[in-house]
C-alpha cells in the first residue's frame, strides 16, 4: 500500500512528517504546476471548480508515482467538496488507475475520525505512535504559519522587496528537514529573527486589505497566482484570519467542545445572511462586516461557479458597513497580467480613499 | 384578504399545491407570478452578479413581478429533507439573497426546513410560518396536514398518470388533460423540474419532442424506490437533496428501454456539474441508450437547441432502422 495526498499550500510538510514517523510508505506528488492544471482541467467535468480541478491533477500525479490509496477529504453538508473524491476515484479508475481513495470525514466526528484513519492506514499502529507522530505534524504546522504571518508584516515595508519571499521559502525548506522538536525549534526562532532584521520603511504606513472567501484557493498560492505576494510587492500589508493550523486547531479540537472561532464572524453577518450556506459563504460576508472599520479594502477570492460565494458575492454589496471589495474568481482562465491590472487599479482607489479620509 | 406571492421558479414545480393548500388554509389569497418572459430573465439577471445561475436569475425576475402585487412573499431555506443529505447554498442563502438584491421586495416569509435538526425544529418552523398568517395554532395544524395531502396527492398524479408538474397542477385546478399513450415510443428528460418545466428557458424542449412524435418521462413519474435503487448502482449514498432528479432517474431511464435520455443542466450548476457527470459515465459504460446533455444559459439561443435536438432525434431514428435491419 502506497498513500498519495493532495496538495493544499504547505499542508504536504505535516502529512510528510506523520507518514515518516509512522514508517508509511508514500508519495508526495509534485508541487502544483501548469501540468498538474491541465490534467485536472483535461479529466474534470466541464463546470467544475478549481480546487476539484487541481486536486484531481494531484491524485493522477501521485498515481502515477504509484500512490494506490489517495486520501481526500469528505463529509456532508459542506460544498461540492463532499462530493469530490465519488467522481475523482471514477475518473482514476477510467484512466486505468487501480488506486482507492479514502475519505477522511471533515465534517462530522471530526479529530476522531481521522485518527482512525490514521490508524487503519498505519496498519494499527500503537495509538501512542499515532498521537505523538500526529503532535509532530501539528507543530510543524504552527511553525509554518507562524512565520508566514511575520512575512505578511514584512512584506509591504521591506527596503529590497522580495526579502521576505526569499526567507519564506528557506523557512519552508529548512521546516521540510527538521526532524524533532529541538531542530524544528531552532528554524523558527532563526527565521522569526532574521525576519525581524530585515532592513525596512518605519515611516511607510501600509494600506491593509483582508483576504477572504474560499479555503482552498485563500490557501493554495498557486491556484491565486500568488496574490499576497502580489499585493505586498504593491505595498499592501495582508491580512488573512484563514491558516490551515488555526484551522486544525479549532476544528480538531475546539469545536467538537462547543468552541467556535467564527462565531464572532457569524453573529456579525447575521443581519445579511441568516443561516450557514455551505463553504465560507457565512464568513465572508461576517468578514466584511466584521472588518469595515479596522481594514481598507477586501480581496474576496473565490474558484468560478463556487456556489456559496457567490451568494456572499450577491449579498456583501447590500450591508452598511462600507469597504471596497475586489472579487477575483480564480480558474485555469485567470491570467496574470489581468489580475495584476486589477490589483493596481484597486490599490490605487484604496490610496485615494484614505487620502480623503485623512483631508477630512 | 392577505396575499401571498409565489415566485414561479425553482421549488415552485415540486411544491406549488402544497404551499397553495397551506396558505389558503390560513385565509391567505395566493399570487403566482406570470410564467417566465424573455424580461423577466432580463429584469432578474440585471439585479445579481454574472456568475449566478440562470434558475436564480429567473427566480430574482419572479419575485421582481410580484412587487406590489402581494403583502409576502413565501421564500423557503430549504437546507435538507432527508437525513444527511443538504441543498445546493443558493437554496439554503435564497431569502438572504433575495433580500439583499430586490431591496424593494414585499416582506419574505422565509422558513428553515432542516430534518437533521428533529421534527420538533420542523414543527415548530411550520408553526412560526404558519403564525405570520394567524394566531390559531390549531388552525395552522389543519392547514399543514391538508398541504401536506394536497403534495401527496400531487405526487400520485405524476407518478401513477404519468404526467408532468405542469399538468398535474392543471389536473389539480380541474382543467382537463390529454393521458399520454403508453405505447408511444419514449424520450427521458432528466433534470431538474426548474429547467424542464420553464418553457422559456428549455426553448420549449418538451413540447418540440411531443411534436416529433415521442412521448416525454421525466423524473417525477417514477417512484422513490426505482430512484433510490439507481443512485444505489451508480454513487452509492445520495450527497444532494435533488439528487433523485438527476442521477436516479437518470440510472433508471438508461437502463429502461427508451429510445433516448436528454440531460438539462444549467451552465455553472454547482451539483449539476457533478451529477450529470456521473450520468454520462453510467451511459458510456452501459452503450445502450444514447445521451445528450444540453446546457442552457440566457444566452443559449433557440436554434442552437433545436439543431442539437434535431440531430439527436436523427441519430435515434438512424440507430432504429439499422437495427431493424439486422433484424430481417
Amino acid at each position: 500500500m502506497r498513500i498519495g495526498v493532495p496538495h493544499m499550500g504547505n499542508l504536504y510538510i505535516p502529512l510528510k512528517a506523520l507518514f515518516q514517523r509512522l514508517n508509511l510508505d508514500f508519495v508526495i506528488p509534485p508541487v502544483n504546476n501548469q501540468r498538474t492544471l491541465s490534467l485536472g482541467v483535461r479529466y474534470s467535468p466541464e463546470g467544475m471548480c478549481i480546487p476539484f480541478k487541481l486536486t484531481l491533477g494531484n491524485l493522477i500525479e501521485a498515481a502515477e508515482l504509484g500512490a494506490d490509496t489517495l486520501l481526500m477529504p469528505a463529509g456532508s453538508g459542506i460544498c461540492r467538496l463532499g462530493y469530490y473524491a465519488k467522481t475523482q476515484e471514477q475518473v482514476l479508475h477510467s484512466l486505468g488507475y487501480n488506486a482507492e481513495i479514502v475519505c477522511i470525514g471533515v465534517s462530522q466526528r471530526k479529530l476522531l475520525g481521522l485518527l482512525e484513519a490514521i490508524k487503519r492506514l498505519s496498519n494499527n499502529a500503537s495509538w501512542a505512535k499515532i498521537i505523538s507522530a500526529f503532535r509532530f505534524g501539528l507543530a510543524k504546522l504552527n511553525v509554518l504559519d507562524s512565520i508566514e504571518r511575520a512575512v505578511q508584516k514584512v512584506r509591504p515595508i521591506e527596503r529590497v522587496k522580495g526579502t521576505a519571499n526569499q526567507l519564506f521559502a528557506q523557512a519552508v525548506r529548512a521546516t521540510e528537514q527538521a526532524d524533532d522538536y529541538q531542530s524544528l525549534k531552532r528554524v523558527q526562532k532563526d527565521y522569526l529573527e532574521q525576519l525581524s532584521l530585515v532592513e525596512r520603511d518605519e515611516s511607510a504606513e501600509p494600506l491593509v486589505v483582508g483576504i477572504v472567501g474560499e479555503f482552498y484557493v485563500l490557501l493554495e498560492p498557486f491556484s491565486n497566482l500568488d496574490v499576497e505576494k502580489e499585493l505586498g510587492k504593491l505595498g499592501v500589508e495582508v491580512r488573512r484570519s484563514i491558516f490551515t493550523s488555526e484551522w486544525t486547531k479549532f476544528s480538531l479540537f475546539l469545536n467538537p467542545l462547543g468552541v467556535n472561532e467564527k462565531d464572532r464572524l457569524h453573529k456579525a453577518a447575521m443581519p445579511y445572511l441568516k443561516r450557514d450556506i455551505g463553504g465560507e459563504g457565512w464568513e465572508t460576508v461576517g468578514e466584511k462586516v466584521l472588518h469595515a472599520k479596522d481594514y481598507d479594502g477586501l480581496v474576496h477570492l473565490a474558484p468560478f461557479t463556487c456556489m456559496p460565494e457567490i451568494v456572499a458575492q450577491n449579498i456583501m454589496p447590500s450591508t452598511k458597513e462600507n469597504i471596497p471589495v475586489l472579487t477575483i474568481l480564480c480558474d485555469e482562465q485567470l491570467g496574470k497580467s489581468g489580475m495584476l491590472t486589477r490589483l493596481e487599479a484597486f490599490v490605487d482607489l484604496l490610496k485615494h480613499r484614505r487620502r480623503a479620509k485623512v483631508k477630512v | 384578504m392577505v396575499k401571498v406571492g409565489i415566485p414561479r421558479a425553482l421549488l415552485y414545480y415540486q411544491y406549488y399545491p402544497m404551499w397553495k393548500t397551506f396558505f389558503e388554509g390560513l385565509g391567505a389569497e395566493v399570487v403566482v407570478s406570470p410564467p417566465t418572459t424573455q424580461a423577466t430573465l432580463a429584469v432578474g439577471s440585471s439585479r445579481v452578479v454574472a456568475d449566478t445561475c440562470l434558475p436564480v436569475k429567473v427566480f430574482c425576475g419572479h419575485v421582481l413581478a410580484l412587487v406590489e402585487k402581494c403583502d409576502y412573499v413565501f421564500i423557503p431555506a430549504l437546507r435538507s429533507v432527508k437525513s444527511k443529505i443538504y441543498n445546493c447554498s443558493k437554496f439554503l442563502g435564497l431569502p438572504d439573497m433575495t433580500r439583499a438584491v430586490i431591496p424593494e421586495c414585499p416582506p419574505i416569509l422565509d422558513i428553515d426546513i432542516d430534518i437533521n435538526k428533529g421534527k420538533r425544529k420542523l414543527y415548530q418552523a411550520i408553526y412560526s410560518l404558519g403564525r405570520n398568517l394567524s394566531w390559531n395554532p390549531l388552525q395552522v395544524r389543519k392547514a399543514a396536514l391538508a398541504a401536506w395531502h394536497a403534495h401527496q396527492e400531487y405526487k400520485e398524479l405524476m407518478i401513477n398518470k404519468g404526467l408532468t408538474p405542469p399538468q398535474a397542477i392543471a389536473r389539480i385546478s380541474e382543467a382537463a388533460t390529454p393521458s399520454p399513450n403508453p405505447k408511444q415510443a419514449a424520450i427521458a428528460l432528466i433534470g431538474h423540474p426548474y429547467l424542464l418545466y420553464d418553457e422559456l428557458i428549455n426553448h420549449r424542449l418538451t413540447h418540440r419532442l411531443e411534436q416529433a412524435g415521442y412521448r416525454v418521462l421525466t423524473p417525477e413519474m417514477l417512484t422513490d424506490e426505482q430512484l433510490e435503487t439507481a443512485i444505489t448502482r451508480l454513487t452509492g449514498k445520495p450527497y444532494w437533496t435533488y439528487e433523485e432528479e438527476v442521477v436516479g432517474s437518470g440510472g433508471h431511464y438508461l437502463e429502461s428501454g427508451v429510445e433516448g435520455v436528454i440531460g438539462v443542466v444549467a451552465f455553472g450548476c454547482g451539483p449539476d456539474s457533478l451529477m450529470m457527470d456521473m450520468v454520462q459515465r453510467q451511459a458510456i459504460r452501459l452503450r445502450t441508450t444514447p445521451f445528450m446533455s444540453l446546457t442552457l444559459e440566457e444566452h443559449t439561443a433557440e436554434a442552437g437547441v433545436v439543431t442539437r435536438l434535431e440531430a439527436f432525434l436523427d441519430m435515434i431514428q438512424r440507430r432504429k432502422r439499422r437495427e431493424a435491419k439486422v433484424c430481417v
